[in-house]
């Protein structure tokens, strides 16, 4: 019955005002939203879009039901920017591998400064940056749509799900589910470095489809097994290091929480 | 009575069965790709593959990875109505023939599924024996495999011997009688066990569900669930319903696969999870394959195909790990199930 009133309540209510936005990123989980094409007008039918980084009259609001954040937090402008926006909105979605794992601007947090610093900013100093580190790090983060870019179809459902006032289903099945059910081959087997076991799917296994090895970009499952995965990935003849460097490329920094040891040893 | 298909005409009869109109002749087909062996359309003679068993099961013909069950528009319901073209399954081994008759059991014990059965009796199933195990990874010698064909081929050297197995085989090789000899050769039964296939030396293994030698499997596993997937017989699934987006109030119900390997397969609402962790779910496709879907019915759900320690990319040994518990000691406490 409460659930009913509640269903009854929104309909009557207003479309849900939803937010597009983007810290450091390079845009492309936004874009992801667009490649929905032929179900934009539908979409705008069921959300009303108030921001939206491509769109320039767009003018945001006072208040969010939903905003999507693309991006991490790499300048202290980003920080001020997604506290600001946490403050407007009832649900915060981290949209991509950057918001969701670190992605790979994270990459950043495995190097030395004096690595990098002269050979990227070489003029620009004037850049306040920061340790980069996915957004759930500093605000409440209350769902995630992972991927590098995220799933078009798991971002729609994400959002017919929260019309319909559903709890949104999160994908928790790895990626080797997916590509079996696609009819691969197992890439482990012809000796490809492949984290398929250990890294989420809803992607439908496109890389592994087309004879690429997943490189994990949709984050650990729950219960994703890397200890044994290192030590296969060892005995398939993979340098260490290599591994690591593999595993930490989208989401090093939840790996490292996960028992990967810390990556201030290496480059 | 039995039947023989020289060698010489075995091309002729698969040709002109893929000549009819109206059936589709799916047999074991090697990818040029990737060197995998999957149950396919055959188009041609040549691609024809049966030295080894299929990669994949055959199961995806009839328990569908994805299945509209029913649209809904509103509160009005409609069921898609579907009419399967006949088909010819060629060279299905024992163990797969096996499996789909457990399958059988499980779609039809309490409620028969007009989804499966649908087309599983637009199917004829032509099985091919294998006289020894494929490789080391096979077991089916020891979990007791029945005669579920349709027809059976029994490669003889120069000819295939040919058993009928039920009126849909009798029927089907009554239409093609021209490429067939009647012969009185009977293959005893002593013959047509599969050499070297009985390697999973336990019958009951009830007693080692708290066995300690289980962690080297479990350490060993990585939640990939590769061993459901690839399994003939593993008919678990989930329900979806997928709304469209022009209108929120229409849309389709699906059936998709499902994996008890999976953490949040045994997850229920208000997020409690009966196996959360990984020893209890990998020990519990064990015990399904091997004792409680027999307590049940009466046979094994396993089929001894060995595809889930072939496709485990770290190629866990189950039935190692059990011949290697010792029952001597044998521990009292009862299962979980």
């Amino acid at each position: 019955m409460l659930r009913k009133q509640k269903i009854e309540k929104k309909k009557k209510n207003k479309k849900p005002v939803v937010g597009f936005y983007a810290i450091t990123g390079c845009q492309g989980c936004l874009l992801s939203v667009l490649f929905n094409e032929d179900k934009l007008f539908d979409l705008t039918k069921l959300i009303d879009i108030k921001a939206f980084p491509f769109i320039k009259q767009l003018e945001g609001a006072k208040e969010f039901d939903v905003v999507f954040m693309e991006g991490l937090v790499a300048k202290k402008n980003d920080l001020k920017e997604l506290k600001e926006i946490r403050a407007k909105t009832k649900v915060l979605v981290a949209i991509g591998a950057c918001a969701c794992t670190g992605g790979i601007p994270a990459f950043r947090n495995f190097m030395k400064e004096d690595n990098y610093k002269h050979l990227v900013y070489h003029k620009a100093m004037h850049l306040t940056d920061m340790k980069p580190t996915p957004i759930d790090k500093y605000v409440k983060v209350d769902y995630y749509l992972p991927g590098c870019p995220p799933d078009k179809n798991e971002i729609l459902t994400f959002i017919k799900d929260f019309v319909l006032g559903k709890k949104p289903e999160i994908y928790k099945k790895p990626v080797c589910f997916d590509c079996r059910k696609e009819g691969n081959p197992c890439l482990l087997d012809s000796g490809k470095l492949c984290l398929g076991p250990i890294t989420r799917g809803n992607c439908g296994a496109v890389c592994p489809s087309g004879g690429l090895e997943c490189w994990g970009c949709r984050g650990p499952t729950d219960d994703a097994n890397i200890k044994t995965m290192m030590s296969l990935l060892e005995k398939k003849g993979f340098d260490v290091s290599h591994i690591k460097k593999r595993m930490k490329s989208f989401v090093g920094l939840k790996l490292a929480k996960k028992g990967i040891d810390t990556y201030e040893q290496e480059y | 009575m039995n039947y023989v298909l020289k060698k010489e005409v075995f091309s002729k009869f698969v040709n002109s069965v893929l000549k009819e109109k109206g059936i589709d002749f799916i047999a074991p087909v090697k990818s040029e790709q990737n060197d995998i062996i999957k149950f396919q359309k055959l188009i041609s003679f040549s691609d024809l593959c049966l030295d080894k068993n299929a990669y994949y099961p055959l199961k995806e013909w009839f328990f569908k990875k994805n299945e509209v069950l029913f649209e809904f528009k509103g509160d009005k319901i409609t069921i898609p109505e579907k009419k399967p073209k006949p088909k010819i399954f060629f060279g299905v081994r024992r163990c797969d023939l096996n499996s789909i008759n457990r399958q059988d059991v499980a779609f039809s014990e309490g409620c028969w599924d007009p989804y499966y059965f649908l087309e599983r009796e637009a199917s004829t199933l032509i099985g091919y024996h294998c006289f020894e195990k494929e490789d080391n990874y096979c077991f089916c010698g020891s979990v007791g495999l029945e005669d579920h064909y349709d027809l059976m081929f029994y490669d003889r050297g120069d000819y295939f011997l040919v058993e009928i197995g039920s009126k849909k085989g009798a029927w089907f090789l009554k239409q093609r009688i021209r490429f067939f000899k009647k012969t009185t050769e009977r293959l005893s039964a002593r013959k047509k066990v599969i050499k070297n296939a009985n390697r999973l030396q336990k019958k009951n293994i009830a007693p080692f569900y708290d066995h300690k030698n289980w962690k080297k499997g479990v350490d060993l596993c990585l939640g990939c669930t590769s061993c459901n997937t690839l399994c003939p017989s593993c008919y678990c699934f989930e329900f979806k319903d997928k709304v469209n987006i022009s209108n929120l109030k229409n849309g389709k119900r699906i059936r998709e696969w499902s994996a008890c390997q999976l953490k949040d397969f045994s997850e229920v609402a208000g997020n409690h999870i009966f196996r959360s962790d990984r020893e209890h779910r990998f020990k519990h496709r064990i015990y399904h394959q091997l004792q409680y879907f027999n307590e049940k019915h009466g046979k094994h759900l396993c089929s001894g195909c060995g595809r889930c320690i072939r496709g485990c990319p770290t190629r866990i040994d189950f039935v190692g790990i059990l011949n290697n518990m010792k029952t001597k000691k044998p521990n009292v406490k009862k299962p979980k199930k």
